[in-house]
């Protein structure tokens, strides 16, 4: 104990040049990063640099009427409220020109703060007026922590609390007037005063943040832990905690590389803020870059997992040995394998010793790609794609097997029964389950079907409603349905007639639709 | 101009309502008396002015003319008995918000803003959450959802709003048949209650199906009624200029039925 008081007092006497700066640098990165939040989900980072370089301006205008109107050298809070009113003047002016004129806000942004920032500037080189402005004007430009005085230091704890008391009782405010001022209006919340509130909470944390970095460097103690702490969380409370610890951490790191180097202590906190940043952005367990690699990597394409399921069913009917599926399939090896066991996961296949089976669902999903496939082929065929090209096209093409395009393509094509090259196209299991309802023209030969509803378009064809009929090999063309009513009367129909039939069919017991010879259209 | 002459207490009165947003009127001299109780659809062409009267309705939007009565009350004074659900479009899906921080937002007009939640808000947010079937996602990122689940976790927040009237802003663009028919679902379990609805929608097909009136909007009100009074071919074809893709829709699926629950 005894030795810690000492150490302290040590500590006191010899490097007492040293604390109030860390006192300093620690309250205005609390604050700056506080604030900062809502100005990064707010977008806002362009005005709040706006303000920092206006009050350049207002430093200076705050000190002339101190000085010229009440003889007061250098007066703080003359060239705080200065620096205020040039912020609050510079977003004023900055709201007026977009609202009167087709200029965009960004656009105004860089016209006010440029012209505002050349003001002060030009005021201070004209010697009159810079022969009685007695105050480092660099101090501003870049920022000098290590001089801050007692006096700067009380006015900055003064601001400090004003400005987190603010954001600690007006949080449920702030928070929803940026997430959606729309709703905040129609409950009641005076939108504009809100943000008027933060505007001057702005100008506020920029004023003290220029102590340390500069007018040109402020907005990084603002923004960087602020973006930081947006990459680690989905909570804005947890958010506005960890801006404010990584704003501090940032600042305690920078200042003692200052030290330790001896370099100016604004750029070289900012260039610490920015490393953090950049270190969070590389390694943040969600939205880093590193997570969202090894996201994409370790994600199977449907594709491959698709692929694997046709190279199965395509084989042997359903089982197939695992060397041969890797050479199937035209992916990485482990990237093949790391789909095999996606598939067993979701039911789709077996695996069993070194060979992998599939299941009943796999099955049915891997005839659903078949079909698609297949449906592909035709319709390449039919637009003119150069024969030796179709099959790889349409394996390509085969991943687009939405219900709705399958469905589209099998219509357009008339409902073939073989593709190309000659082989069945598999029918679409579940909608001719006998579940659900479809067109006569999704049947084939032997189905048998009840007529649920007929269209006016097959109003001609005699048939009544509830009574069964079978099908019968389509006529040569591969165009015309045969159908054999419950009477044993043989019915011819055109495609659109048979898309206007309306059948539930009648589940057999063995699956005649993959069944059907190809010579059936011949 | 078709106008219903509504037998119950009036919800929303709107008179003479005239808004611009520069020299051409989003709204003009618009003029409607919406009953308590209903479910009322907003339809017309795009550009016409359905969002600007759902914000003037929220007393977001300052009328050049005109206003419009919530129960009596100016819109402006009637904080707290309109709840709204935004477009998708309009909202930050990469904010810091989870999906029960949303919905517990129903809950703010009802707290001083320095008065924490009650246990009691927490309740009624859990509970909103727990109609739209959203309680399994309370505590994702509002981003990592779906479309429709969006879409209900934003009902969700109106519903805690515990608010007289309900306007909700496309809440069926983009989201699949399935939860089209829950939000349908809940919106009318909502107006059992009560309560009365607007909902701007696009797609005439359903309209008539979904709604108990209907207001054709384009810039000016080209009527206020039942659906019947409305989707009329010669009103819908001024209002639409013969935009013949909307008719052909109308009519398709009214004959194929596909749409009916």
């Amino acid at each position: 104990m005894n030795s810690l008081v000492e150490w302290l007092t040590d500590l006191q006497l010899e490097q007492g040049h040293l604390i109030r700066p860390i006192i300093v640098g620690t309250l205005i990165s609390l604050v700056c990063s506080v604030v900062g939040c809502f100005i990064v989900l707010r977008r806002m980072s362009f005005l709040a640099d706006a303000i920092a370089h206006a009050m350049l301006a207002g430093v200076i205008g705050g000190y002339l009427i101190m000085k010229i109107v009440f003889g007061r050298e250098a007066h703080l809070v003359g060239m705080l409220a200065g620096a205020i009113l040039a912020g609050i003047l510079t977003v004023a002016l900055i709201g007026f020109i977009t609202r009167v004129s087709r200029i965009k806000q960004d656009t105004a942004i860089g016209i006010m703060y440029t012209g505002i920032f050349g003001l002060g500037a030009l005021a201070v080189s004209i010697k009159s007026i810079g022969g009685y402005v007695h105050i480092d004007i660099t101090h501003y430009i870049i920022g000098n922590v290590l001089a801050v005085t007692n006096e700067e230091l009380w006015l900055l704890a003064v601001v400090s609390s004003l400005v987190l008391c603010s954001v600690i009782l007006f949080f449920r405010p702030l928070q929803i007037t940026s997430f959606d001022p729309v709703m905040a209006a129609s409950i009641g919340i005076p939108v504009l005063a809100v943000d008027y509130l933060l505007t001057a909470c702005t100008s506020l944390v920029v004023v003290s943040g220029v102590r340390v970095a500069g007018v040109i460097l402020v907005v990084a103690l603002i923004i960087t832990p602020a973006a930081s702490a947006y990459l680690l969380t989905d909570r804005l409370n947890r958010m506005v905690l960890l801006s404010a610890f990584i704003g501090i951490l940032g600042y305690w790191l920078g200042f003692g590389l200052t030290i330790a180097i001896g370099s100016s202590p604004g750029p070289t906190i900012v260039v610490t803020m920015t490393l953090i940043f950049l270190l969070i952005l590389l390694l943040a367990p969600r939205y880093g870059i590193l997570a969202d690699w090894i996201r994409r990597s370790s994600l199977v394409p449907q594709e491959v997992m698709e692929d694997v399921l046709g190279a199965i069913v395509r084989s042997t009917g359903n089982v197939m040995a695992i060397p041969q599926v890797l050479q199937a399939v035209t992916a990485p090896n482990r990237r093949v394998q790391r789909a095999i066991r996606l598939l067993a996961r979701r039911n789709l296949l077996e695996c069993e010793a070194d060979q992998v089976r599939l299941t009943e669902t796999g099955q049915a999903e891997a005839t659903r790609l078949v079909r698609a496939h297949r449906l592909w082929e035709t319709y390449l065929a039919q637009t003119g794609e150069a024969s030796e090209r179709i099959h790889e096209k349409a394996h390509q093409l085969e991943h687009i097997s939405d219900q709705q395009t399958v469905d589209y393509l099998d219509d357009k094509l008339g409902h073939p029964i073989t593709d190309p090259h000659g082989t069945i196209i598999p029918v679409d299991s579940v909608q001719t389950s006998g579940q659900q309802d479809v067109k006569a023209s999704m049947l084939r030969r032997g189905n048998r079907a009840r007529i649920e509803q007929i269209l006016p378009a097959a109003n001609r064809l005699g048939l009544s409603v509830g009574s069964e009929i079978t099908v019968l090999p389509r006529s040569v063309d591969g165009q015309t349905w045969n159908l054999k009513t419950d009477r044993g009367t043989a019915i011819a129909l055109n495609h659109t007639e048979a898309d206007a039939l309306i059948v539930r069919p009648i589940p057999t017991d063995e699956d005649e639709g993959d069944a059907i010879p190809a010579s059936d259209v011949s | 101009m078709i106008r219903e002459q509504p037998t119950t207490e009036s919800a929303i009165s709107i008179n003479h309502l005239t808004v611009s947003y520069g020299p051409v009127p989003a709204l003009l001299d618009v003029t409607v008396d919406i009953p308590k109780g209903k479910l009322v659809g907003i339809i017309g062409p795009n550009g016409s002015g359905k969002s600007t009267l759902i914000k003037a309705m929220l007393g977001f939007v300052k009328p050049d003319l005109g206003e419009v009565r919530i129960f009596g009350r100016e819109a402006a004074a009637a904080k707290g008995m309109v709840a709204y659900v935004p477009q998708r479009g309009a909202v930050d899906w990469d904010f810091p918000i989870t999906v029960r921080e949303v919905a517990t937002m129903g809950r703010y007009g009802h707290r001083r803003w320095w008065q924490d939640m009650s246990r009691r808000d927490l309740q009624i947010a859990d509970q909103a959450l727990a109609k739209v079937r959203m309680t399994e996602f309370a505590s994702r990122q509002i981003g990592q959802l779906s479309g429709g689940q969006q879409q209900r976790v934003f009902l969700a927040r109106a519903l805690a709003q515990d608010a007289e009237i309900l306007l909700l802003d496309e809440p069926f663009s983009g989201v699949d048949a399935a939860t089209e028919n829950a939000i349908l679902e809940v919106l009318r379990e909502t107006r059992q209650q009560g309560r009365t609805l607007c909902v701007v929608h696009h797609d005439l097909s359903t309209a008539a199906e979904y709604f108990d009136y209907l207001i054709l909007l384009k810039q000016r009100m080209f009527g206020f009624g039942t659906p019947e009074q409305i989707l009329e071919p010669q009103l819908l074809c001024d209002v639409y200029e013969g935009n013949m893709k909307v008719f052909a829709e109308l009519s398709g699926t009214r004959s194929a039925g596909d749409r009916s629950p």
